[in-house]
């Protein structure tokens, strides 16, 4: 008993709202995109007719195919990066943090960036990155290098660099929680029956934590896809991942194609998260191997 | 040098060597901050005894037997797991194994994997490891579970399985942190059945933490009294049960009164004490010094060495109230309130008719012999 | 053995924790660096390019900010993107709330519910904002900030208010509404003066999500504010044309008004939890 009946008229009507805007906002847009993505003709209204043109076209261009290629190149770059550096910081509050002051303290400076715009935090890598930036003056001064390192602005590695920055927490996030849910038993129990820490690690601790791994791996993917600002402020013009496809597209008012570009990154994006949930959902009832 | 149980084969072969202790504790000390969880405890335990530690909660037993796993570092004293010193050794160098409170169960393995997980640790061939998890899966009557994982599992099945894990590597000692405390009060008996047979089988050392009086002593061959990170008495259960060492001892186990008093008189193998309720004579072994006139000492008498039946031998006598009465079957307990407040329990044999009830004051008295002398620190 | 330290096994594993503490710190900095980077560069002096060297110190650029002129005025839309985050906090919190509590009234496909909520976090801000685009220019509806934006920011933020009170009510014990109900309250009173109060530091979390995700938002927003901009939009244009120091007097300053905004919820949702939680009563 509570303050909604179970099943009661009043929860579903309670749930319209929201539902509503959802599906007005969300779902309609995007099989609108769908739609739009298969429409023929030189005229942009319902009337068009449905072809494969407009994908026709862009599987045909060499530069798209290598771009939606670098795409994935990149984002599972970031994934692998993010996703050791995240389970290590996790580790290391949940595991090694001993006082719970300390482990406050440290999640909080983690988290609290998490709060202010990724765009200003993808600007704020610009000073890092250039000729004249941090990253370069502080080589020059400690004697590493002689002269400036182009490569990191306007460059591959300068974005991922930025998007390490942003995107690692997404990935520690999950691992946490998991990691907090381990009980100590656990692990003291494997280290009676004679398995030293790694193998305790590698056969308990980590098997324990792979749904958060690939919760925060998932998230990860899901941002990196999307990502269009970082690309665009670090790389400049100079670089272009799927989504700045969409955005040039969309300006340049070639609408069919934006949808097309926009359709593709959709199923990269669907196919990663029914992936995740089927390995998260095996791995729930799944074995040790 | 002195062995806390005989091992009748080993003695009779003259010139043997002494079989080494399964364990041996030397004045361990721990302390978190300025907390001493344990202060200097030393046990000896021989090989194949079965030891309860029991004591109220915080009284530092947990800490010992985890002490004893490795899963803490004394700062002080030393470990010895078969002759061998391991006080610097890791969990998983120990000839141990361990059953936790609450199982501890892998919940991503099935049953099978994990009760062979210790023997996949020491390497053994897979075609050893299926046999042995079968064999024992058998004798523990799980082979069924075999495929299911733990969460399917019910608190018995659990336990079962908890053990199994455990024995299967054979160790040398296994430790118990409150092992049935998780399941229901009907299956208790049962399983507590099944592990003092399983250790007189098995012959390994059991070391099982409680704060259980009945698991304590009906299990143990030797019963370890803790409390506040000291041992107070450790010995057979009817030692322990009969001749209280302290006064804490004699209050924790169940049905003795507990006096406390000063000396008045010293005689010969026998001690006058002066108490609140009245001055006692209390017989003290003729081996140990004397305590001083005038200090404070303790003493108790069992529960069902007080007669209300008042006749010449029994020189102790007190004037009480009867304030309840509670029958358990087998004894029927009289509660009386002492003329300094505190309660006396009087125990009489349950099939006798109930005569006492409440309200009604009596003389209650005991025999000389019947006292019990506290040595030690008292309570 | 008397006399040596006892360092032990648990001593020699420290190894593993300060590698890893390490990687956490060293990581921390990354994090924070360049945002300190930004903060301090806003102060260069008149001359100080968008990098060190900072050629003296002073708020120069911030004086830029407070003077602008029509081509870089950040300050309209700071008042939009402000009135922006206000309104979808609100309407984050009403709708979130509903939801949460039709969740609990576990009505029939409430799944789907659940995961028609999630597709607003995993769909691409980007792609939400195009398709929504092209949808209100098929409509013939003219895109303005205050309109459609509004619409998709909510969309985005409401999916994390959601979650944020399905925890709430996860971890809500229900007895208590049990309670008001038969001491005769109605089931909307015992919400209304039971249930709202205990869960208030979850809507307030709730209302923390929708400010701060609309106030920062500017992939949804790119393709629905029409001509008038929000601050994220008119930061990124200013990106396009010429990067001064002056965007880190922009980037200072907005992320110094999402601190404080943060911490006031916070401090508002702590002093909520306090009031309203039991007292464990000590222990000897």
């Amino acid at each position: 008993m509570s303050t909604i009946r179970i099943r009661s008229p009043a929860s579903y009507w309670l749930a319209v709202p929201a539902a509503a805007w959802m599906l007005g906002v969300v779902v309609v847009p995007i099989v609108l995109l769908v739609w739009v993505s298969f429409w023929g003709g030189r005229a942009f209204s319902m009337a068009s007719p449905l072809t494969f043109d407009n994908y026709a076209r862009f599987f045909a261009n060499q530069t798209y195919l290598k771009l939606a290629l670098s795409t994935i190149v990149h984002t599972a770059t970031l994934m692998a990066v993010t996703g050791v550096l995240g389970y290590c910081i996790a580790y290391f509050l949940v595991m090694k943090v001993k006082s719970p002051g300390w482990r406050l303290a440290l999640f909080l400076a983690f988290i609290v960036p998490f709060w202010t715009s990724t765009l200003i935090r993808a600007i704020a890598w610009v000073p890092f990155l250039g000729v004249n930036g941090v990253i370069n003056q502080t080589l020059m001064y400690v004697g590493a290098t002689q002269s400036p390192i182009e490569a990191f602005l306007y460059s591959r590695a300068g974005i991922t660099m930025a998007q390490v920055s942003l995107y690692t927490m997404l990935a520690a996030g999950p691992v946490v929680y998991m990691l907090n849910a381990i009980a100590p038993q656990l692990r003291e129990a494997a280290m009676t029956l004679k398995a030293t820490p790694f193998v305790v690690f590698r056969r308990i601790v980590f098997p324990l934590t792979l749904p958060g791994v690939v919760i925060g791996q998932v998230l990860v993917f899901l941002n990196v896809m999307s990502d269009f600002a970082t690309v665009a402020t670090i790389g400049g013009n100079k670089h272009a991942l799927l989504s700045n496809l969409v955005l040039l597209f969309y300006e340049g008012s070639q609408i069919r194609a934006a949808s097309v570009v926009a359709v593709l990154l959709m199923l990269c994006m669907l196919v990663g998260v029914v992936v995740a949930l089927r390995v998260v959902d095996i791995r729930r009832l799944g074995a040790d191997r | 040098m002195d062995a806390l149980a005989h091992d009748p084969v080993e003695d009779a072969a003259p010139g043997k060597a002494r079989p080494p202790l399964d364990l041996e504790l030397i004045d361990i000390r721990k302390r978190y901050g300025d907390f001493t969880a344990v202060d200097g405890v030393s046990l000896k335990v021989s090989k194949g005894q079965f030891v309860c530690l029991l004591g109220p909660s915080g009284c530092g037993k947990t800490t010992t037997l985890r002490c004893i796993a490795g899963l803490e570092e004394p700062d002080d004293g030393e470990i010895l797991i078969g002759g061998k010193e391991a006080t610097k050794d890791p969990p998983w160098q120990r000839d141990i194994a361990m059953m936790f409170q609450d199982f501890a169960l892998f919940p991503h393995m099935t049953v099978a994997k994990q009760v062979g997980f210790g023997l996949e640790m020491l390497r053994r061939p897979k075609a050893e490891i299926a046999r042995r998890v079968q064999h024992i899966l058998k004798s523990f009557e799980i082979a069924v579970l075999a495929d299911r994982k733990p969460a399917s599992l019910s608190g018995g099945q659990r336990q079962r399985v908890a053990l199994a894990r455990a024995m299967i590597t054979e160790p040398r000692i296994l430790l118990l942190d409150e092992p049935i405390g998780a399941l229901d009060y009907s299956l208790r008996e049962t399983v507590m059945l099944e592990l003092k047979l399983l250790q007189q089988r098995t012959g390994i050392s059991f070391i099982w933490v409680t704060h259980d009086q009945n698991e304590a002593f009906s299990l143990g061959d030797l019963v370890v009294v803790m409390n506040h990170a000291r041992i107070e008495q450790q010995g057979p259960p009817e030692e322990i049960l009969q001749r209280p060492a302290t006064a804490f001892v004699a209050g924790f186990v169940q049905g003795n009164n507990v006096f406390r008093g000063r000396v008045k008189e010293l005689l010969a193998g026998a001690l006058r004490i002066e108490t609140p309720v009245g001055t006692f004579l209390v017989p003290r072994p003729l081996a140990a010094p004397p305590p001083m006139l005038g200090s404070e000492v303790s003493f108790s008498v069992r529960a069902e060495q007080i007669t209300d039946a008042v006749f010449e031998r029994h020189v102790n006598r007190l004037s009480a109230v009867c304030t309840a009465v509670e029958y358990f079957g087998a004894v029927r307990r009289h509660v009386f309130e002492r003329s300094d407040g505190e309660v006396l329990k009087y125990d009489q044999f349950g099939a006798h008719a109930a005569r006492i009830v409440p309200g009604l004051r009596l003389v209650l008295g005991w025999p000389a012999e019947a006292a019990v002398l506290h040595a030690g620190v008292g309570g | 053995m008397i006399g040596w330290p006892k360092i032990g096994w648990k001593g020699r594993l420290g190894l593993t924790g300060w590698i890893l503490g390490i990687i956490t710190l060293v990581f921390l900095s990354y994090q924070w660096l360049p945002i300190f980077t930004l903060g301090l560069l806003s102060f260069s002096g008149p001359t100080g390019g968008t990098t060190f060297p900072m050629n003296g110190a002073s708020f120069h650029w911030y004086q830029e900010l407070w003077r602008a002129t029509v081509m870089n005025d950040f300050k309209p839309p700071l008042l939009r993107s402000t009135l922006l985050a206000f309104a979808c906090s609100a309407t984050t919190i009403v709708l979130s709330v509903m939801a949460a509590q039709a969740m609990r009234g576990q009505f029939r496909g409430n799944g789907w519910f659940f995961y028609l909520m999630l597709l607003g976090i995993m769909a691409p801000g980007i792609l939400v904002g195009f398709g929504f685009a092209i949808m209100m220019r098929l409509m013939g509806v003219e895109l303005s900030w205050d309109t459609t934006t509004f619409l998709v920011q909510v969309s985005w933020t409401l999916p994390f208010g959601f979650l944020t009170m399905l925890a709430v009510f996860n971890r809500f014990d229900k007895r208590v509404e049990e309670a008001a109900l038969t001491l005769g309250a109605s089931r909307l009173t015992a919400f209304r003066r039971i249930t709202l109060p205990l869960v208030l530091p979850g809507v307030i979390g709730a209302g923390l999500f929708g400010f701060s995700l609309s106030y920062d938002e500017y992939a949804r927003s790119m393709f629905t504010t029409g001509p008038d901009a929000t601050l994220p939009l008119a930061i990124m244009a200013q990106l396009d044309r010429q990067l001064t120091p002056e965007i880190y007097a922009v980037g200072t300053t907005t992320t110094f008004f999402s601190l404080i905004a943060i911490m006031l919820f916070t401090f508002a949702f702590w002093a909520m939890r306090r009031s309203t939680s039991l007292r464990k009563a000590s222990s000897a």
